[in-house]
């Protein structure tokens, strides 16, 4: 089990807590310069945090603080990670084998035994047939299973990945993403996924940690992300379309610049008179071509069809609100949609998910 | 054609690169990743390069006149022009080694941090294999460069024939004694090393990049 909990303000802020356990696969993300990458970097040991601690199976790999400084620190050859990088990093000067040889040097006794090794497990990553090739020989996908094998060579206690799939082209992609996905089967080891990618964590990771301007917003399995975002940046990180803005008081959402009010269910954690942000999944969302008590008026504004599935805009006729609905090209044809038609929006109350405008560790976050 | 001369000149840019290259090596290897002072450091190697070869002559003739190292004189001595030649090479040994390490992507020293490898070994098998070409480069440079060299040499040595009077001064020496054809001889074998010297430097004979050594770590 990997245990972390690390915090800097300079030169990249950094404030992030999270535990991995063998066999899981858990994704960081975030947009570009989030720091996830500066905390893949601190665990195998390439960077140092100003506080924090680091463990892994119960050992002390980094323990810091504010004031006694850096307390133990190991190097990176002695953490035991395997390290994925995001161009490969392999030796340009050495064979496929050799690549993998290196992290057998100082624990595989003879050159026999570890190129046999080395062997077993480029067989593994399926390039057994290129051993022989020099690094500027193989392709982008063929030299990043050299890199894995290099990285699992050393039967490392942790996996980090650090934007692993982002400079391979989208085929060779998903051939790595089912090899990862056998590899983690037999590793039962934690492993740890860097990623801008929202799509491939939310294919490959058992939880998502969400990471932005370095701190570590929500950690949650991706279908809780998804659904109940912790507060407005997490909604607005995790893509999710329809974010909209109210009052919450005793379990009544006012919907902003909007006579709606929903019926939330309400946990008693926000005051009266709240202004949250609140979000809708797909599901919540019906449309109907006649009116009824609880539904809203709008108006199609842009439908745009991808293959099967098309988007559809609508426009709500007060507060002037933007829904985005997704539906099957049958359920278009159904309801004779087209841009300018009134429609009418159906929004389930119980589906709804509020929160706080702002971070809970933002003072400013029950202010607008 | 002087013999003598040439076997001096060739004796004494082989004890130069024997003594340099690895000294480069390890400066080179210890400026990566020095912060404050390295420009300075990086300024004193190169003053060879930019100040005239008689006033470097004339320091090294003042700082070592009447000195001796295990009782052998350093000026006027085949010593006293190793260690001059020693100084006037360092620019030449060390930029080309200093540029291989430096053009090693820095993921590369840390994929093999975090593949186990100690320091010492990281050096031995990775950086050192990279920087192979620099350090090739840095021996033809400083091969070719300390059989040319004449100011520096002519100030600290003189021209004692078979201890400090190298081909340069042998030919400078043809010249004044009007022996043009000596000379001629003399120039053309320094001008064809030299040539020889360069285009090994340039790369032209080494082979296609991707064609390297076995690893036998």
């Amino acid at each position: 089990m990997l245990k972390i909990q690390l915090s800097q303000s300079t030169p990249n802020p950094l404030q992030i807590a999270l535990e991995c356990v063998s066999g899981e696969l858990h994704a960081l993300v975030g947009p570009s310069g989030s720091g996830k990458t500066t905390a893949l970097r601190t665990i195998a040991g390439l960077n140092n945090a100003q506080a924090g601690k680091i463990e892994c199976d119960g050992k002390l790999w980094f323990e810091a603080s504010e004031i006694n400084g850096i307390t133990t620190a190991l190097t990176p050859a002695d953490r035991s990670c395997g390290f994925l990088f995001q161009q490969y990093a392999l030796f340009p000067h050495l064979s496929a084998l050799d690549n993998v040889c290196i992290p057998l040097y100082n624990s595989v006794a003879g050159l026999a035994e570890r190129k046999a090794q080395a062997q077993q497990w480029l067989n593994r990553m399926g390039i057994g047939e290129l051993a022989d090739r020099m690094p500027n020989q193989l392709s982008g996908g063929q030299q990043q299973r050299v890199a894995l094998a290099r990285a699992l060579a050393r039967s490392p206690k942790i996996l980090l990945l650090d934007e692993p799939f982002s400079a391979i082209d989208a085929p060779t992609r998903q051939g790595l993403y089912k090899t990862l996905a056998e590899l983690r089967k037999d590793l039962n080891i934690p492993i740890l996924l860097v990623t801008h990618d929202l799509r491939e964590a939310d294919l490959l990771a058992d939880r998502i940690t969400v990471i932005d301007q370095g701190v570590g917003l929500q950690t949650a399995p991706p279908q809780v992300l998804f659904e109940r975002p912790r507060n407005s940046r997490v909604a607005e990180l995790v893509g999710i379309s329809n974010k909209f803005e109210g009052v919450f008081s005793a379990g009544k959402l006012t919907w902003d610049n909007c006579s709606q009010v929903f019926k939330v269910l309400d946990k008693g954690k926000i005051p009266p008179n709240t202004p949250v942000a609140w979000v809708i999944p797909a599901e919540g969302i019906s449309l109907h071509s006649a009116p009824s008590e609880t539904s809203i008026e709008a108006q199609v504004e842009h439908i745009s069809a991808l293959g099967q599935i098309a988007v559809i805009q609508l426009r709500t006729a007060e507060g002037s609100h933007v829904i985005s609905w997704e539906a099957s090209a049958a359920e278009v044809k159904r309801l004779s949609l087209e841009i300018g038609k009134k429609s009418y929006v159906e929004i389930d109350g119980d589906k709804i998910h509020i929160m706080p405008l702002r971070p809970i560790n933002d003072p400013r976050r029950f202010s607008s | 054609m002087d013999m003598e001369a040439l076997l001096l000149s060739l004796k004494l840019a082989l004890w130069t690169l024997a003594l340099i290259l690895p000294f480069g090596v390890w400066v080179a290897h210890s400026l990566q990743g020095m912060g404050k002072g390295r420009s300075w450091i990086e300024a004193a190697l190169a003053l060879p390069l930019v100040l005239p070869p008689t006033v470097l002559g004339y320091y090294l003739l003042v700082g070592l006149g009447g000195k001796t190292l295990f009782g052998i004189p350093l000026v006027f001595s085949f010593t006293g022009i190793l260690i001059a030649s020693l100084i006037v090479n360092l620019p030449f040994a060390i930029q080309p080694i200093q540029r291989a390490f430096e053009s090693i992507h820095p993921e590369i020293r840390e994929a093999a941090q975090v593949s186990g490898l100690s320091q010492w070994q990281i050096f031995r098998f990775i950086e050192l294999p990279l920087a192979w070409r620099g350090i090739t480069s840095a021996a033809v440079l400083t091969f070719a460069h300390t059989l040319g060299e004449f100011g520096v040499i002519l100030m600290v040595g003189g021209a004692i024939p078979g201890e400090t009077k190298t081909v340069s001064i042998a030919i400078y020496d043809k010249v004044q004694s009007f022996d043009s054809a000596g000379a001629g001889v003399l120039s053309l074998i320094l001008l064809g090393t030299s040539l020889v010297a360069i285009a090994i430097s340039y790369g032209v004979f080494t082979r296609h990049p991707s064609q390297t050594r076995e690893w036998r770590g």
